[in-house]
């Protein structure tokens, strides 16, 4: 890509430089920005709400707080857009009870901004950083805050001066994500008419139909992403992590009866905002205009799209469970360096993939087929590229970081005694691994392939431009009548895909909280949490 | 040992077809054999039977990997009696036109549909692309098509006969199905007005006009039609001043302009005539609709700006007969009648009348200009949108 | 004026009572040693001074610079405003600052230069000198362990807790560990409160000892004081004193029969003879009655010491282990009689005679002053 990105045509590359580009970068930093500000103190803030405060149905808000993540983000932008928009039915309803009769009028914020982007994007994807700093917060040594309590801290000051620079590696991965999904995530931010670099490589790409110069915009993005990973992982090299099982009891600020209301309504609004309120207007939608001839016809998608997740989630794992082991067996830094590359797929865009899997994989499919007609053998066609293998392997790419996350945190917490023990008990590698890793790794691998399956369930480019004939999953067909204004056909898909969403992160955090010792739900993407620490004694 | 494991599966999925796909039932198992309880347990019989407790392990991983591989061939079996689209249009707008098709010719329809990436995947795709018949909704499409070299010229006399020359392609590459005017849609406020495409840049409707992002194809092309007429400095200035009297950026769709329009919010937007008659006929957006003129500009002139949706046949097409079939059903005047009446376009043939709700609206002028020449300004339109910053 | 007192303090967390009816007073720069076995309530009571832990009854009363504060269940203080440092178990570094920054985190309020001068001259004390900007995770146990020491002692507290200090430092080092803290928080004039379930770091670490049981204090005093009186039978047992001998009291005729084990301590010879069986014969007591004299299960202490070895008379004891130690060969005997409620199965002595497994003996318990309690 950096190749081609040196030999692109510089004539594009400086029109855009003179007329949009310098905007679109702005607009991209600030919208990483935004988001990346906003996920965390929606996230920081719920997380230390629930963990630490004695808040107002917490039991409910603690899973609640994680829906949002079922919720495909370009479903939600189109509901927001919809609903705050000046012809939306708030500002309608405003305007006639106010009698105001032009914009002028009044003030509204513009759904369609930048912010409202921000906002948007931010709902749907703060779940992680609550996620993973809800379990940093909850896996905190307490001797660490009463230490911290002791050295004359008020439970405030120790929020902000020990319980999140602790949770910081939590925070960091969690930021991380949120970054890429952004910058990854074209289809959303249209719909605020926000136009990013993202904007800029699809549009060098098919409107100027220069893939290189695309390549080059799609370089830059990348190794914006890195740096800022980089950056991050850097400044928190020195430390370690001490993670402690010890989890006496809690001890909780107590809130005054106020301060738990508007605790409380705090994270309500999280929760009815990314979840609640655009789940209802889904289900209004449902009940306004489906049919049972709808859901029937929705059937084969929705066989296709858990055909397609299993795949994808069972692969993504296998890999991730390679890397992993191969990660943990030979303790050599550089080594942890597959792991961290098939990470970065997840800032990818979607098209972009797909285009690298079809550049990929088209060249392969012709070689097979010259073999094949050398060899006097019916041509097989494009068995590669033109089936669901190159739309599995584009998803697993996308989706590797999540699985990596998942499993090597599952493996860290297998204590690096155990990859010795069986060797004493006589047992060969092979077998130790399978008897001791594999199944202490269960419920990792179990939390693994359970997300890679909701977010293969959700994604839509990749599927949209790599999926073979007569293959409708029901993002497409979401998409199909999103692009025309019609997502109240839609509706009914859009719900499907949620509530496919919704069961494995219900279940993943009922079990998390079972066994308080796994993180797998947390661990998204821990891949990046980069060198081994070094272990106490 | 996983690595083995890979290696071994990639290997068996070499084998036949039928063997993998009857390993399929198994599925569970290896999920029943992760899930094995305690460590404890397990190592307490590690060394009694550590042979056979191994292999299931093995097995289970490499069943898993084969049935993900083994699904691939599922989709790569295309019986010879069909024809292959990849389309830019939503497939339930062409889809009744589909079905008929395959009703009088017994000639299955297998359709993609994506909006980007396209052209590209069928230029990765090369001489084994299985596609035989591409549907566009926009002339750029078909000629970044025939640019890339990804179609074939053919014969038809049918198609040559149906198809007035303008709307089809000198070097016989592609043809359009129908036309679609882009016009300007004002408030009924502003009573019976005439307006001409450079009247958006009159300073008299500061603040009064909306439209979709500039870069959306039926603006670039309007935009490449201007520039053919006026040149490109012209047209700049023309587009500096468009954006200056915008109520809003650029956003939404043709639909929601009218919406605005409905809310007051501007008085004027670009939309292609379909769009007029299909929220007519939608119990919600009728209100919008009906809040609006529908002009057909530049009636006094050059005459309105046109765009077509189209057909090309690709150039590795493997079921080209199919392909013809398809094409010049497609241009039949049954066909053509059941398109327009669904779609609210004008029908590419002169002897089909358009719906009547579209007729309804009158004869119009349309502009002459060559659909090649609006194509060939294409790259300028984006540049001069991206000057003039339009859609920021 | 003691500097801490504490006056009936009870604890209860979710319904089950944790401490209750604590009574300790611990004067300024006393070093007293918590003992009791796990789950007694030491490190809750450790939590409860620090101000982690609310108490539902009594008062803890602390006298600093002559300023005296009641803290009860309806005014509490703030862990933070109690001037109270903590060395946890597991030192509780924070992980994310250096050493010299954990050991400035509690004086983070006063002047850079103060700062540096408090941690120049702790990182000395302590032998922290060169590590000041590693991190935790970079040091030793020990090394560790004075950070911890450096970082609660930077605010100067008036009280330091310590929760098993020494728990997680090597046997070897262990001792010279206490040896060097001790001698430390004697120089700074520190008070202490230490929790342990190690009898020995009591000796050689504290001034004075608690023993807990089930959420009570059993008994304080010194050292020596409570292993020579122990005040009853479970802080005997928890110090390991001896071993249990059962007896039942007898009646006054008794006495005068033959095989008599007469215990007898000239100082005590006033006293009121009272006598007991036991499987080993009857056991006479001269010693000032203590408390528990009747009863339904009635144990006498026997250390090791006070076992010898008879040549004659009757067979009272089989031998069921032997080990060798450096004091002579170590015995564990049982009664002869297994079923009686007087059957004893864990008395030892220690001998120079080597006898074999399985045979049977005759054992006396020398004059000592009688411990009896009350096991019930």
């Amino acid at each position: 890509m950096l190749i081609s990105a040196l030999t692109s045509t510089s004539d594009l590359f400086l029109h855009l430089w003179q007329s949009v580009l310098p905007h679109y970068l702005l607009n991209t930093v600030l919208l990483a920005v935004y988001v990346v500000s906003l996920t965390l103190v929606f996230g920081v803030i719920s997380a230390g709400l629930i963990v630490h405060t004695n808040i107002m149905g917490k039991k409910i808000l603690r899973w609640l707080l994680i829906l949002p993540l079922a919720m495909p983000a370009y479903i939600v932008a189109y509901l927001y857009t919809d609903l705050f928009d000046y012809a939306g039915p708030v500002q309608r309803a405003l305007r006639s009870m106010f009698n105001w009769q032009s914009p002028q009028d009044y003030w509204f914020f513009d759904i369609r901004s930048l912010f409202g982007a921000a906002c948007v994007i931010s709902l749907v994807l703060f779940p992680y950083v609550y996620l993973l700093t809800r379990t940093a917060f909850e896996q905190q040594n307490q001797n660490l805050l009463r230490a911290g309590r002791l050295l004359g801290l008020s439970p405030k000051q120790n929020f902000i001066k020990l319980i999140l620079p602790l949770a910081r590696p939590a925070l960091g991965i969690s930021a991380s994500l949120v970054l890429m999904e952004t910058l990854a995530d074209f289809a959303t931010v249209q719909y605020f008419a926000v136009n990013t670099l993202t904007t800029a490589i699809y549009d060098t790409w098919l409107g100027y139909g220069d893939l290189p110069s695309a390549n080059a915009l799609a370089s830059v993005l990348m190794l914006f992403i890195f740096a800022v990973v980089f950056v991050e992982q850097k400044a928190r090299a020195a430390q370690s992590q001490q993670k402690s099982m010890i989890n006496n009891q809690q001890q909780v600020i107590i809130l005054s009866a106020g301060q738990q209301f508007s605790a409380s309504c705090c994270c309500w609004f999280l929760a009815i905002a990314g979840f609640l309120l655009p789940f209802s207007l889904l289900l209004v939608m449902v009940f306004e205009y489906s049919t049972s001839a709808q859901f029937f016809s929705l059937l084969d998608s929705a066989l296709n799209s858990l055909e397609l997740a299993l795949y994808v989630a069972t692969i993504a794992v296998l890999i991730a469970l390679v890397l992993v082991l191969f990660q943990r067996l030979s303790r050599d830094i550089s080594k942890n360096l597959p792991i961290q590359i098939s990470s970065f797929g997840y800032a990818i865009p979607g098209t972009v993939l797909a285009m690298a899997m079809l550049a990929t994989f088209g060249p392969v499919d012709h070689s097979i087929n010259d073999i094949a007609i050398y060899l006097q053998l019916p041509e097989p066609g494009l068995i590669l590229s033109g089936t669901i293998f190159a739309l599995a392997i584009a998803l697993v790419t996308r989706f590797a970081a999540i699985a990596n996350g998942a499993v090597s945190s599952g493996m860290k917490q297998i204590p690096a005694n155990l990859d010795l023990a069986p060797a004493s008990l006589g047992v060969n590698l092979k077998t130790s691994l399978a008897k001791v890793h594999l199944p202490l790794l269960k419920s990792s691998i179990l939390g693994a392939w359970l997300l890679v399956f909701v977010e293969t369930m959700k994604e839509l480019p990749a599927v949209l431009l790599l999926r073979p004939f007569n293959f409708e999953t029901l993002s497409t067909q979401v998409y199909q009548l999103i692009s025309d204004e019609m997502l109240e056909q839609g509706a009914l898909g859009a719900i499907l895909i949620v509530l496919f969403g919704l069961f494995p992160i219900i279940w993943l955090n009922s079990s998390n909280a079972k066994t308080d010792k796994t993180t797998h739900t947390s661990s998204i993407a821990n891949a990046f949490s980069s060198k081994k620490r070094p272990q106490r004694n | 040992m996983l690595k083995q494991t890979y290696l071994l599966g990639l290997k068996i999925f070499t084998t036949e077809k039928a063997e993998v796909l009857r390993t399929e039932p198994k599925i569970i198992k290896p999920l029943c054999r992760i899930e094995e309880p305690s460590v404890l347990q397990r190592s307490s019989v590690v060394n009694n039977d550590e042979k056979t407790k191994e292999t299931p392990l093995y097995f289970s991983l490499l069943l898993l990997t084969i049935i993900s591989f083994s699904a691939l061939w599922s989709f790569n079996s295309f019986a010879s009696d069909e024809v292959n689209v990849y389309s830019y249009r939503q497939p339930f707008l062409v889809k009744p036109l589909f079905e008929q098709f395959t009703q009088q010719t017994a000639i299955k329809v297998n359709v993609i549909f994506a909006k980007k990436g396209m052209a590209e995947r069928l230029a990765r795709e090369g001489k084994y692309s299985p596609a035989d018949v591409l549907l566009t909704t926009d002339i750029s499409r078909l000629i970044e098509l025939q640019d890339k070299k990804l179609l074939q010229a053919f014969e038809s006399a049918i198609i040559k006969k149906a198809v007035p020359s303008q709307y089809r392609a000198q070097n016989e590459q592609w043809f359009a199905l129908t036309t679609r005017v882009r016009n300007i849609y004002s408030a009924k406020r502003l009573g019976d007005i005439e307006l001409d495409y450079l009247d958006l840049a009159d300073e008299k409707y500061r603040g009064r006009i909306c439209t979709r992002s500039g870069k959306h194809p039926y603006n670039v092309a309007l935009v490449a039609a201007i520039i053919s007429e006026y040149g490109e400095s012209k047209t700049l200035a023309w587009l500096k001043k468009f954006k200056a009297n915008l109520a809003r950026k650029p956003q939404g769709n043709d639909r929601s302009q009218v919406q605005a329009i409905h809310q007051n919010l501007c008085d004027i937007s670009l939309g292609n005539s379909y769009y007029f008659g299909k929220m007519l006929k939608d119990d919600k957006q009728k209100v919008w609709a009906e809040g609006v003129n529908i002009n057909f500009p530049n009636q006094a002139n050059r005459g309105a700006h046109v765009n077509i949706s189209g057909m090309a046949l690709a150039k590795y097409a493997p079921n080209k007969a199919n392909a013809q079939k398809l094409m010049e059903f497609l241009v039949s005047k049954p066909a053509q009648q059941l398109y327009a009446e669904i779609n609210m376009e004008y029908p590419v043939r002169t002897d089909v009348k358009p719906s009547a709700l579209v007729a309804s609206w009158g004869n119009f002028k349309a502009d002459t200009l060559p659909l090649e020449t609006i194509a060939k300004h294409r790259k300028t339109a984006l540049k001069l949108l991206d000057k003039a910053q339009f859609d920021l | 004026m003691p500097l801490i007192s504490l006056n009936n303090l009870s604890v209860t967390l979710q319904k089950n009572t944790i401490l209750s009816a604590i009574n300790l007073t611990l004067a300024a720069g006393d070093i007293l040693g918590l003992v009791g076995p796990s789950g007694c309530g030491k490190t809750t009571l450790l939590n409860t001074i620090a101000g982690f832990i609310a108490q539902n009854q009594g008062s803890i009363q602390l006298n600093h610079f002559g300023e005296k504060r009641t803290i009860n269940a309806e005014h509490g203080i703030p862990p933070e405003q109690r001037n109270i440092g903590m060395i946890f178990q597991d030192y509780a570094l924070f992980p994310h600052l250096t050493v010299a920054k954990n050991i400035c985190f509690g004086i983070a309020k006063q002047t850079n230069s103060a700062q540096k001068a408090q941690l120049n001259t702790l990182l000395k004390l302590l032998k922290l000198d060169d590590l000041a900007d590693r991190y935790p995770h970079q040091l030793s146990g020990g090394q560790q362990q004075r950070v911890a020491i450096a970082r609660a002692l930077a605010p100067k507290p008036a009280l330091l807790l310590l929760d098993e200090p020494f728990s997680n430092i090597d046997a070897r080092l262990r001792n010279d560990l206490m040896i060097e803290l001790r001698s430390l928080l004697k120089t700074l004039k520190i008070t202490a409160i230490f929790v342990t379930h190690n009898k020995n770091e009591v000796f050689s670490f504290g001034d004075k000892i608690a023993v807990m049981a089930e959420g009570k204090i059993l008994q304080t005093g010194v050292p020596a004081e409570v292993c020579q009186q122990p005040n009853c039978w479970q802080v005997a047992d928890f110090l390991q004193l001896g071993a249990w001998l059962p007896i039942t009291a007898l009646s006054e005729e008794a006495l005068s029969e033959e095989g008599l084990v007469i215990s007898d301590f000239s100082e005590h010879r006033q006293t009121t003879v009272s006598s007991y069986h036991s499987a080993l014969g009857p056991i006479k007591n001269t010693l000032t009655s203590p408390k528990v004299l009747s009863g339904n299960k009635l144990v006498l202490l026997v250390k090791p010491q006070h076992i010898s070895l008879r040549s004659q008379g009757e067979k009272n004891a089989r031998v069921e282990h032997v080990a060798i130690t450096e004091q002579g060969y170590h015995y564990q005997l049982s009664s002869l009689e297994t079923k009686n409620e007087l059957a004893f199965s864990t008395l030892s002595f220690y001998s120079d005679e080597l006898l074999s497994l399985g045979e049977n003996i005759s054992i006396t318990v020398e004059p000592t002053p009688l411990l009896i309690f009350n096991q019930e």
